[in-house]
């Protein structure tokens, strides 16, 4: 999946709170204390985004456990971390060019 | 305690039922107009209305997940879910950014649409059937639905107004 347009804030959180298996609620809290409370996720915001970063094959559900009763976890795959290095070299790069203002 | 409304906008019923649950009167579940309030603590609750999006995973998913995030799901009706969550745990807005808000307002902008045209061909058929038979009551089973698409190609337009003011946002 190609991605073109760059990933929005809340993607690209939750791609970095999946980088170990985390459920739904842990995703919320962990991108709650990395932006100092700043990006409180919704859960209807959250729930469509999960769904079509499975559909693009960004994530994966982590334990086929059949079990109901445990939280669903979910875990970045390899087309995940690509999306997103490659976000992050593009920001990297708005980054490196923006001291051009300050000359 | 019972009480019969009709909405046609959901961020409308949404402030009355946050609403009477600052009046100490909490939702506890909805049919065909008839919401049943129970007592609770002034603002002991705050309240979301969310229409499912069937191309995001199945209802008990959905359900699973809201529980899982600490929102009760207290009623379903049709596609339509009302959610609440204890005030005291927080701030609850189901949609956080613009992107989400946009689909979700797509999503219902389509809902409206849909029920629309059925709307609108079930009108047709009161008005040809007025004409041909004279009768009265079909004459106000027209008004009726004229009435009725008109409410729903209201809130169409308002879903595409707030549609066009976050994509302005995004800019």
């Amino acid at each position: 999946m190609e991605n073109k347009s760059p990933l929005t804030e809340a993607l690209f959180y939750i791609l970095l709170s999946v980088r170990k298996p985390n459920h739904g609620y842990g995703i919320i809290q962990e991108v709650r204390e990395l932006t100092q409370d700043r990006v409180i996720l919704g859960p209807g915001t959250l729930y469509g985004a999960i769904n079509s970063l499975l559909s693009k094959g960004w994530i994966r559900l982590y334990s086929e456990d059949t079990d109901s009763r445990k939280k669903k976890q979910y875990l970045i795959t390899a087309s995940g971390r690509e999306a997103f290095k490659k976000e992050v070299r593009r920001l990297q790069e708005l980054l490196d060019n923006a001291h051009f203002m300050e000359e | 305690m019972v009480k019969f409304k009709i909405y046609y906008d959901k961020d409308a019923e949404e402030d009355w039922l946050n609403q009477m649950c600052g009046q100490g009167y909490a939702v506890q579940s909805f049919f065909a107009g008839f919401y049943r309030f129970e007592k609770c603590e002034p603002f002991e609750y705050r309240y979301q209305i969310d229409l499912l999006n069937t191309s995001h995973g199945s209802y008990e998913e959905y359900c699973q997940f809201m529980e899982e995030s600490g929102v009760t799901v207290v009623q379903r009706w049709f596609k339509w879910v009302f959610l609440r969550k204890p005030s005291s745990e927080g701030p609850f807005e189901l949609y956080t950014d613009t992107t989400s808000l946009i689909e979700h307002y797509g999503n219902i902008k389509r809902f409206f649409t849909a029920a629309f045209i059925a709307e609108a061909l079930c009108c047709l058929y009161e008005l040809i059937a007025f004409v041909v038979l004279k009768n009265v009551i079909l004459g106000c089973c027209f008004l009726l639905l004229l009435f009725l698409s008109g409410a729903i190609l209201k809130n169409i337009w308002k879903c595409q107004w707030k549609i066009e003011q976050y994509k302005k946002e995004m800019e």
